[in-house]
């Protein structure tokens, strides 16, 4: 049996199970609030920030991750003002930017607001949020892989850069990739510093409306969370 | 030593040590703080000890290698009391001099005297001296009253006795009350106040819980905390097992960076001497607490200051942040309810205990009450570590401790709180020392370091320079801080070497904002408060080398040329001997040239001419 409590998200009602954390409640009631290094079954990290909401308290609202905050008796939360999409505009701005090739990640990008991106597009590809790390450790068991390094350097890798034998090549990591959907071939050639739109025309999910998801083929090969 | 049983027995030892300290022989201290240290103090206190042995001054002369006295830029420093005499730059030549004269015949040495550069005069005594005389000395100046690998002289300035008071009927509520009416925060740079977090802790539930003491300072130019770990382990120790009593906690850990060595070494001592002597370990006093504390060694990652990093690194885990929104006071190492403390925090509990909350809310602002230490660096006279009540302007600490810019150049504005703090003009510096004004100011205190800047400072390079910092340091976890600071410092570094633009600075703006609202912890949202404030603070500068394509202080190298002045060159050739790169050209007497396409504007010709001859443009 769950308990509930009570929570407010962008003015609706919610009932949030005790012990969940606010970006699940919200899905599963289809409010839908962009998110990447989340994932159903796997530990939440706070890594990609894109899930940021507004925490109102006293008055005062905090900006802080929905996927690490649990839910709380009386929690209200503004998932959609304008001071978090204009954060996560910018946040997806740079995940976009790092990551130019990735579709979902320039899906996600273009559902945010980011039309022209600012800066030099880079093509580093792997973003960081660790759903390959996790499902390896969390799912498998089999810590396969890990992160190694600080900051700039840091990437994912093998314990020692070699192939342990608990790594079986399962491929689980590649699945949850955001690369894993097959990089748009047409306009995002190294050094070309536009969005076509494309992307977003595979999504055209009316936004914040209960049970509007269409369940979109971009959002399977992606593993969103609303499609499990 | 056996162990102290019981607290009728610490205050008897206690009360002997002090009426032992007590007769008139000389004591010469020696400060062997880490600034002195570097210019060579052992050696000046290897010598004293000799010299003293051979001239058979037994008991009537003693030594005291001491913790750090704060005034850097004397060193070595040797004050011989009861006098109170301040020798500064003291030379191992100069030691048969002191002995033979101030020990043997109480004559002054009149060269090792301090001089104070506004009147020229020299000081004879250290309370005299204008960079002391402004300071509210309470934590700090107990360095120079013990040798900190001595027990004896912890315990002979009232060392252990505030443990005493507490184990002596003092509830943990009321521990928790005292430190809640003394207003004590955190001084690690959150300011949070030190009595919610324990009493937070205490409410937790869970059998075992911790207290930790976070050394791991990393600050570039903070040395606070290394100060009071190598002057004065045992004050922290105490702080530590005061506030295990206050919580509910039997164990603690000492997290000091590795790179500190001295500070490992005497905290290990300290911890082995207070076992000893039963301040640690079962039964501690008679009172039935136990407690036992132990070091750990930090890798050195800067994010491991971050109190959940710390505490993941604690736990042999990569220390990396993770979201604080369950506290670390319910779940915190080994998800157990655990209170971590700066050193300076833990250090300033005995006092507030021995000497009433009162006393120490009596110092300080309404928010920000007792005292802080800093570390003074940069481009000022005196530099060093000062501790003053909070309140006091920057302006005395700059000005009147600090003594003002070096080579009487004008001090143009000041650097607080380390990598996280901002830059604070000269116009600003009428504000006091306090948590919350230079939070609203775009800075803060952060854990005390303070660099202080001149005319010959870039603000731009300034910001590159600590981007460039955090850059490396992040821990890479979150986006913001990971791409963004990657990206605020690809955009600084555009505008220094020359290809900025007005809406650059916007986005700086825009993408600093972002970075400070949307980072996972502590580092990642103070990481643009560098750039944010000098873009504030200093926004003529960063218009200077985007329109003007021009570096006003001369040192983004991009944006500068060097050149001989036609007149002030004498030929001397000093620069083109010194010249790296074989660019400076012209012969004896004449007037030299520099060949722009193979100077690399390193600067060693400015630094070689006694003329004045290199121009940079």
């Amino acid at each position: 049996m769950h308990q509930y409590v009570d929570i407010v998200v962008d003015g609706s009602k919610l009932k949030g199970r005790k012990g969940e954390t606010v970006l699940d409640a919200a899905l599963r009631y289809g409010i839908c609030i962009p998110h990447l290094c989340h994932m159903p079954t796997l530990s939440d990290i706070g890594a990609c920030r894109l899930c940021i909401v507004e925490h109102i308290k006293n008055g005062r609202t905090k900006i802080t991750t929905s996927c690490t905050l649990l839910v709380q008796e009386g929690m209200v939360i503004d998932a959609n003002s304008q001071r978090v999409r204009g954060l996560r505009r910018n946040i997806a701005e740079l995940l976009v930017t790092q990551a130019p090739n990735s579709r979902a990640i320039q899906d996600i990008a273009l559902r945010c607001g980011v039309t022209e991106p600012r800066y030099k597009f880079r093509s580093d590809d792997c973003v960081l949020c660790g759903r390959c790390v996790r499902t390896c450790n969390e799912h498998y068991n089999a810590h396969a892989i890990g992160f190694v390094g600080r900051g700039r350097e840091r990437q994912v890798e093998y314990p020692y850069r070699e192939k342990p034998a608990s790594c079986v090549m399962c491929k689980a990591c590649v699945t949850l990739c955001p690369m894993s959907i097959t990089p748009c071939d047409g306009p995002m050639k190294p050094g070309e510093g536009y969005f076509c739109g494309k992307c977003e025309s595979l999504t055209q999910a009316p936004q914040y409306e209960p049970g509007d998801c269409t369940r979109c083929d971009l959002g399977e090969g992606f593993d969103c969370a609303r499609h499990v | 030593m056996p162990k102290i049983a019981s607290i009728d027995e610490l205050k008897t030892i206690g009360e002997q040590l002090t009426a032992a300290r007590s007769d008139d022989a000389i004591l010469m201290t020696v400060c062997g703080g880490p600034g002195c240290q570097a210019t060579r103090c052992h050696d000046v206190a290897a010598e004293l000890r000799k010299e003293l042995d051979s001239n058979g001054f037994n008991g009537s002369a003693r030594l005291r290698v001491t913790g750090c006295h704060g005034f850097c830029e004397q060193g070595p420093i040797v004050v011989i009391d009861p006098s109170n005499i301040f020798y500064g730059q003291v030379k191992p030549a100069d030691v048969k001099e002191i002995v033979d004269r101030t020990v043997r015949n109480g004559e002054v040495v009149e060269r090792l005297l301090y001089t104070d550069p506004s009147t020229g005069k020299t000081v004879l005594t250290e309370d005299k001296i204008p960079f002391y005389k402004a300071q509210t000395p309470t934590l700090l100046s107990q360095n120079r009253r013990l040798d900190p690998w001595s027990m004896e002289d912890y315990l002979a300035i009232g060392g252990y006795t505030a443990l005493a008071k507490v184990l002596s009927g003092m509830s943990p509520e009321e521990v928790i009350s005292q430190i809640k009416a003394s207003g004590l925060r955190g001084r690690g740079g959150g300011g949070f106040p030190t009595a919610t977090k324990w009493a937070a802790c205490r409410a937790a539930h869970g059998e075992e819980k911790y207290v930790i003491c976070n050394a791991d300072e990393g600050d570039p130019g903070a040395f606070m905390d290394r100060g009071i770990l190598e002057g004065n382990p045992h004050a922290i120790l105490e702080g530590m097992i005061i506030g295990a009593w206050a919580i509910g906690a039997n164990k603690g850990y000492i997290y000091v960076r590795n790179e500190y060595p001295l500070a490992v070494e005497h905290a290990k001592e300290a911890i082995s001497q207070a076992r000893e002597y039963g301040f640690l370990g079962e039964d501690i006093l008679g009172s039935g607490m136990n407690m036992d504390i132990q070091v750990a060694r930090g890798g050195g990652a800067f994010v491991c200051g971050e109190s959940t990093a710390l505490m993941a690194s604690l736990e042999g885990k990569v220390g990396e942040p993770r979201p604080k929104d369950v506290h670390t006071v319910e779940h915190g190492l080994w998800n157990r309810p655990t209170t971590l403390n700066n050193v300076e925090t833990w250090a300033n509990v005995p006092a507030i205990i021995n000497n009433g909350a009162a006393w120490f809310s009596g110092m300080g602002t309404d928010n920000s009450k007792g005292t802080k230490i800093l570390a003074l660096t940069g481009e000022v006279k005196n530099t060093g570590l000062v501790e003053v009540a909070f309140g006091t302007s920057l302006r005395t600490v700059v000005e009147q401790i600090g003594g003002g810019g070096r080579d009487g150049r004008t001090t143009k504005a000041v650097q607080t709180g380390g990598p996280s703090g901002g830059c604070l003009p000269a116009s600003m510096f009428d504000l006091p020392v306090d948590f919350d004004v230079l939070w609203e100011k775009g800075s803060m205190i952060g854990s005390g370091g303070l660099v202080v800047m001149d005319e010959k400072t870039c603000m731009v390079d300034v910001a590159k320079y600590f981007l460039k910092f955090l850059q490396d340091e992040s821990c890479g976890k979150c986006v913001p801080c990971r791409i963004g600071v990657d990206r605020l410092l690809e955009i600084v570094t555009d505008i220094t070497e020359g290809r900025g633009s007005s809406e650059q600075v916007e986005l700086l703006k825009e993408l600093g904002e972002t970075v400070a609202e949307t980072a996972l912890c502590g580092l990642g949202k103070t990481a643009p408060n560098p750039v944010l404030s000098t873009l504030r603070y200093f926004p003529e500068e960063y218009e200077a080398h985007i329109s003007e394509g021009r570096c006003p202080a001369g040192v983004c190298t991009e944006l500068i040329e060097y050149s001989i002045d036609a007149v002030t060159c004498n030929g001397c050739g000093a620069c083109l001997k010194a010249c790296p790169s074989e660019a400076i050209q012209g012969r004896k007497n004449k007037l030299h040239t520099i060949n722009l396409e193979l100077c690399t504007k390193c600067g060693i010709c400015l630094t070689s001419c006694n003329d004045n001859a290199i121009v940079v443009q």
